[in-house]
């Protein structure tokens, strides 16, 4: 599945006034050596004059395949496909999504379109979020939560207009929603641009990096409205069709309000692990390589959705455990 | 080893390109158009060169960024590219820019006779003789094809959705709609007009009969169809996007309704990208995903020829001189094949 050749894409989300444009014009102007393409939307911020900027129009599209979670971006794969033809490589490819538009369609694209998929590959979702009103835009705006839940990388940005334990308040809360994003404190967006660009965080192996600690909790929460993550962890090996049973049917019938999932697995009889990442009812898995020695082999998953209380979840992974 | 390698792969030439002319341009081909006895290609650095037996291809630095469209208009090329600009180009070099929508592309150009069409975003313009300012026809989504029926009265539009076809009528134009749901790309009039024809972003093709609006659902590709073309009297249309060339036929009443496509062409594990009709013949020249093209009648039971071999890189266009003559195949790397069609050129 890895291909080389293909050019890593960004998603850049975050509401507007969090500092999005800042970030693009550092990753226009810096000496860094680097040859990047920056897709902006009509509707975003001013301020960006650039050959390396194209114009989008952020059109969501549905296939005509019946599956409601394969929503597109047709502008994207319009303009990727235009990309792919220049004659000078681009080293990665940055896309600005608008302050109110959901990320899935976005991510789905590389999922569902083969072109897309053959010559690109996405690479992060990194969401700005502004330290001053997030937790105000979080309760007004369930956009706000859905850039938050699907984000690889968070830039928590102008930490400076804030007082350090209001920091720590906005923190819990994202942590609340997204127990895996990287979150990076920054002024001006002024985080290293190798912590947003050229992550990987969508290769399989990434998942991996799954930090434990994340996973022991289930989180309270207020509404089912709400944005939350529930987390699991087994040392009982589990079987694998039991699993697959479960897991597909999980991800058809409530794939439209499950994010994200991520997850490693241990099944009985098998000697590699087995990793998978979704976005939605679209999966990526894989076997990864054999448990290192002398490590646990407990399988761990993790789930970003609305309404995962009434899914079941403990009961159904509990039941994949092998007898 | 290197010496040994050279020996096998000048034994795999085919006839034409041992007769033939190779140029490694370094950047994709991306639309290629016949003018008299010259071909233009746009290629992905922005240039538009003209190829012609005999002489090296005369470069034009037309766009910054990718050539996004080409069409012929007279004796000119129409261009549309990454850069915004619209451009009518004549084969000296000349360059004469018809408009600049700055950052946006300019996706797709049409032309009939004397007017120049090209889309940008969700809008069409249309600039017809003498006239500087150009027409405009809005649409919902952004424009993905255009295409003239063979009278330059109609301009089918497609979309997200379907396809707008827009009637002229005393100067004005009048759109129908045809609409079936998905992403709608390159389009195409039957060249009687009476379908049309879209290629969608799924593994499908759509047709619709013009007079009472009938869909036609072409589906089972395992891959995108980049690219279709009419061939023959019946006709067929060709279509890339499968092991083989498949051929819809398009006689009778119903057309391809009801009945299986003929398959020629097998390109084993590649999967077709590229297909160009043979003028006035039967037959159909079929690229492939590694570079290779094949020439094949419309009958399952005659062999293909060999036109091209093994590149490593998909054809991404072929064009016919108007005379017959020549033949260019051009690849996403960027290496182009000029030569003759018939062994006493």
């Amino acid at each position: 599945m890895e291909n080389t050749s293909q050019v890593p894409v960004t998603v850049l989300t975050g509401f507007l006034g969090a500092g999005k444009t800042t970030l693009l014009n550092r990753i226009l102007t810096e000496q860094h050596g680097r040859k990047y393409a920056v897709i902006v939307n009509e509707f975003g911020e001013q301020g960006i004059d650039n050959d390396l900027v194209v114009d989008a129009d952020e059109e969501v599209f549905e296939m005509n395949n019946g599956c409601i979670c394969c929503t597109v971006r047709g502008d994207l794969i319009r303009i990727l496909s235009g990309l792919m033809k220049r004659a000078d490589k681009l080293d990665a490819i940055i896309v600005e999504t608008t302050g109110l538009a959901d990320p899935a369609p976005v991510a789905q694209t590389f999922f569902v379109d083969q072109d897309v998929a053959d010559r690109t590959k996405l690479d992060a979702i990194v969401t700005v979020a502004d330290a001053v009103h997030l937790s105000s835009q979080l309760v007004d705006h369930h956009e706000a939560e859905e850039q938050i839940a699907f984000a690889d990388v968070i830039l928590l940005n102008k930490v400076e207009l804030v007082e350090d334990n209001d920091i720590v308040k906005v923190n819990d809360r994202i942590r609340k929603i997204n127990p895996f994003a990287k979150i990076i404190k920054t002024t001006r967006c002024d985080a290293p641009l190798d912590e947003i660009v050229g992550l990987n965080a969508f290769s399989l192996d990434r998942v991996l990096d799954i930090e434990p600690d994340f996973l022991e909790s289930d989180h309270d929460h207020e509404h089912d409205d709400d944005v939350t993550s529930l987390s699991f962890v087994s040392d009982t090996p589990l079987d694998m069709d039991k699993f697959q049973d479960w897991f597909g049917n999980l991800l058809r019938t409530k794939g439209q309000d499950i994010l994200r999932s991520k997850g490693i697995l241990n099944f009985k009889g098998e000697e590699e692990r087995y990793v998978f990442q979704g976005v939605h009812m679209l999966m990526d898995a894989s076997p990864m390589g054999p448990w290192p020695k002398g490590k646990d082999r407990s399988s761990r998953v993790v789930f970003i959705g609305r309404d995962l209380d009434n899914m079941n979840l403990k009961e159904g992974f509990d039941n994949c455990k092998s007898a | 080893m290197n010496a040994d390698l050279e020996t096998l792969q000048e034994s795999n030439k085919t006839e034409l390109e041992r007769r033939g002319s190779i140029f490694n341009i370094g950047a994709p081909a991306t639309e290629a158009v016949t003018i008299r006895d010259q071909i233009a290609v746009g290629f992905g650095d922005g240039t538009v060169r003209f190829f012609q037996s005999g002489s090296d291809p005369k470069t034009v630095k037309a766009h910054k960024g990718v050539v996004l469209s080409m069409t012929n208009y007279e004796d000119h090329v129409l261009t549309g590219g990454e850069d915004g600009r619209f451009l009518k180009i004549s084969s000296d070099g000349n360059i004469d820019e018809i408009f600049n929508f700055g950052s946006k592309w300019v996706d797709c150009v049409a032309s009939h006779k004397d007017t120049k069409v090209c889309s940008s975003g969700k809008t069409v313009y249309i600039w017809t003789k003498n006239k500087d300012k150009p027409q405009t026809l809005e649409h919902q989504s952004t424009v993905a094809g255009l295409a003239f029926d063979n009278k330059g009265k109609r301009l089918a539009v497609s979309r997200y959705g379907g396809v707008t076809v827009w009637k002229l009528n005393n100067n004005k134009w009048t759109a129908s709609n045809f609409t079936w749901k998905g992403s709608h790309g390159t389009v195409t009039f039957s060249p009687d007009t009476k379908y049309i024809v879209t290629a969608m972003q799924e593994n499908q093709i759509h047709g619709w009969r013009i007079n009472d609006k009938a869909d036609l659902a072409m589906r089972g590709y395992p891959s995108k169809i980049k690219s279709f073309t009419w061939v023959g009297d019946t006709p067929y249309l060709v279509t890339s996007g499968s092991s083989d060339a498949v051929c819809w036929p398009f006689d009778g009443k119903e057309g391809p309704m009801g009945r299986k496509p003929i398959v020629v062409a097998n390109g084993g594990k590649e999967l077709a990208t590229f297909v160009k009709a043979l003028n006035g013949e039967k037959a159909v020249f079929t690229g492939f995903t590694d570079g290779s093209v094949l020439l094949a009648e419309i009958d399952e039971s005659k062999k293909p020829i060999m036109i091209r071999s093994s590149t490593g890189s998909e054809v991404s266009t072929i064009a016919i001189s108007s005379d017959n003559s020549q033949i260019l195949i051009g690849d996403m790397k960027g290496s182009i094949l000029l030569s003759s069609l018939w062994a006493d050129n």
